[in-house]
């Protein structure tokens, strides 16, 4: 077979080849997502997205989603504007939490014993599934980053609650008042994060009472807007090709 | 396609072959801290232990043992390490093979950071409760913000019984009794599962049919619009009601279930109490101080001078929790873990008793192997190389008196 020559000879093989390419290019995109994000939010995301002692009403809420869109909105650009493929948050997504749920089960528990309880990471999916479908039915990286921005921060305190709720229900302990989280994070002895690195209910954001969290969660969605269009665009140039041409 | 194929499975089987491979080599569990590798100065001039008492040698899991004891904070703290205005009593264990179940500073419940005094002497007290089988190396600790974890002595606990037995039961202020160590597992794993499912489907929906070189084909043809179909507009639309929908539902069911919820508890604890030290009477004065390098021995000249009403002999030496003891004055009888305790360590050169207003001027000489095992002697290669310690003198009573030295040391390597 000369090099001009196509490599199939039907159109039933086209399709197989095309298909085995499918699983191929899924396959890889999915664990390499997994391991750069994975680095990424370790990075930035760090104690907040391990333990439930740092995740607040305040600074988690805060910090987690804007950290946490830059891949989804770089992968969206790849694989819709090139594909027109509408999953690029939520394969990203799913990378992450399946990176984090084996590094949580088999390095926080299985190795040192800290207990799932009290280490599972933020679940990021109800903001990435909205995500994507924006930017689908929108075909639009404006009017994504706005709506789409907007979803990610305000679905991510809503989205964990159900999980979160019931760890910080007041426990009274020695003569002081904690949560179950705050008495897990004293139990379960951690030598290398002592208390005062905790970054929780720090700011000045005291106007507000005690209706924090919707505050903060505004505050998170009006960066990730920002954050969005930033990422969105270096997925744009990564997906291109234009440097390799020049070179 | 076949060369594909066998290409893909050639590769999978090295990979496979590499991670099994990785994964069978020795992996010893890591049960010490590294305490002899910080830096010897941050041990000698931070936060000094001494009365340390492991009320245990081994604890069966689910039972407790407590370390209680005292420490002072070095009056002349080294300038390279903030000052331990935030601080936090901690443990030193490899992970939570014991739970802390309580740590007081002067009688005060610590859970939180704390501000120290320079200068000043704490009695502290840590209760564990043993969780994880083995034999642990448990030190005392201080982490001081800016400064890091500052460790202190440790000894060998061994944990009997089997892990799957711990039980960590707390009573909540709504009146229920639950187990820490499991609780709000299974709602953790449910919702996980469940989005991570619903996750799929999204993605499963859109991978049942050809993904990439089909739709980059159109997509580079200009087809673009043709890709995104009216029934998978309606499908996404209901992916993302649905998505809302569960989340608002889930937010007011567990609202529902748990309409008492307080924020994470954070704070700074000031004014801990130190403990009341009877004056001093004893003064002493460091003429000059060495470290003989091939003897691993440091010489002192000190000019001792007894104020007091009773006469007084130089029992212990105490620096980073090393004791050399001179044991025609004083011996211990705590258990103290015997790489840290030099038993015959201390020579001085006329140990006789000190009569009350008189001074002498003596050579001390603290020499153990543990100034090269604990890597104490590397203190010559610090920035700056001075040494702090503890010298304790004991009067013909069985009274006891604690005396600060701090001076620059020089080294001697002939």
């Amino acid at each position: 077979m000369s090099a001009s020559q196509s490599a199939v000879r039907s159109r039933a093989e086209a399709v197989k080849v095309s298909r085995t390419f499918d699983w191929l290019i899924l396959f890889t995109l999915f664990f390499v997502v997994l391991g750069g994000y994975h680095i990424h939010y370790m990075l930035t995301g760090g104690d907040w997205d391990f333990w439930t002692d740092w995740k607040d009403r305040r600074l988690w809420v805060t910090v987690a989603p804007i950290v946490s869109i830059t891949f989804p909105a770089a992968v969206q650009a790849v694989l819709w504007w090139r594909y027109r493929l509408p999953f690029g948050a939520v394969v990203c997504i799913l990378g992450l939490l399946l990176g984090e749920w084996i590094n949580r089960y088999m390095n926080f528990w299985g190795w040192t014993y800290f207990p799932v309880n009290f280490c599972f990471p933020s679940n990021l999916m109800p903001g990435a599934i909205v995500l994507d479908v924006v930017l689908m039915l929108t075909n639009s990286m404006t009017v994504t980053a706005v709506i789409g921005g907007m979803a990610w921060g305000l679905l991510f305190y809503p989205g964990n609650w159900p999980v979160m709720a019931p760890l910080h229900v007041p426990v009274e302990y020695n003569g002081m008042m904690m949560t179950l989280a705050d008495l897990q994070g004293y139990h379960y002895v951690r030598t290398g994060t002592p208390e005062y690195i905790r970054m929780v209910e720090k700011g000045t954001l005291r106007t507000f009472g005690k209706d924090v969290a919707p505050v903060s969660a505004f505050f998170s969605a009006f960066v990730s807007i920002l954050i969005y269009f930033l990422w969105h665009f270096f997925g744009k140039w990564f997906g291109g090709t234009s440097f390799t041409q020049s070179s | 396609m076949k060369l594909i194929k066998d290409k893909v499975a050639k590769l999978s089987f090295v990979a496979l072959l590499v991670t099994v491979t990785a994964a069978m080599f020795y992996a010893p569990t890591a049960s010490a801290h590294g305490e002899k590798s910080q830096a010897a100065f941050m041990r000698m001039r931070t936060i000094h232990w001494f009365d340390l008492n492991w009320s245990k040698d081994t604890v069966p899991v689910n039972d407790t043992m407590t370390i209680s004891g005292k420490f002072h904070v070095f009056a002349g703290w080294p300038e390279t390490v903030d000052l331990p205005e935030i601080s936090f009593l901690n443990i030193g264990i490899p992970g939570p093979v014991f739970i802390r179940q309580g740590s007081w500073i002067g009688g005060q419940l610590v859970p939180r950071s704390v501000s120290l005094e320079l200068g000043e002497t704490y009695e502290f007290k840590v209760l564990l409760k043993a969780r994880r089988p083995g034999d642990w190396h448990v030190h005392t600790m201080m982490n001081v913000k800016g400064g890091g974890p500052i460790i202190g002595p440790g000894k060998w606990v061994t944990v009997t019984g089997t892990m799957g037995s711990f039980v960590n039961p707390v009573t909540t202020l709504l009146g229920d009794t639950i187990n820490l160590e499991t609780y709000n597992l299974g709602n953790t794993y449910f919702w996980h599962a469940f989005w991570y499912a619903l996750g799929l489907a999204w993605l499963g929906y859109w991978a049942r049919k050809p993904i990439f070189v089909p739709r980059h084909l159109a997509v580079e043809a200009g087809k673009a619009d043709s890709l995104i179909t009216a029934g998978d507009k309606k499908v996404a639309l209901g992916f993302a009601v649905a998505t809302i929908g569960i989340v608002a539902f889930g937010m007011s069911s567990t609202n529902a279930a748990y309409p008492v919820t307080t924020p994470l508890q954070a704070g700074l604890l000031r004014g801990m109490k130190p403990i009341e030290l009877p004056a001093r009477t004893v003064n002493v004065k460091v003429e000059d101080a060495t470290y003989r390098v091939p003897g691993r021995a440091m010489q002192m000249t000190l000019t001792i001078t007894n104020n007091g009403d009773s006469a007084v002999r130089l029992g212990e030496f105490n620096t980073a929790g090393v004791r050399f003891l001179d044991p025609k004055v004083h011996v211990d009888e705590t258990g103290y873990p015997d790489d840290l305790l030099a038993e015959e360590g201390l020579t001085v050169s006329d140990n006789s008793p000190i009569a009350p207003g008189t001074s002498r001027t003596v050579q001390v000489t603290a020499s153990d192997a543990a100034w090269e095992v604990y890597r104490l002697a590397d203190l010559i290669y610090d920035p700056d190389s001075r040494f702090a310690g503890l010298l304790f003198f004991f009067d013909e009573a069985g009274g006891r008196q604690m005396v600060m030295v701090d001076a620059p040391l020089i080294p001697s390597f002939i």
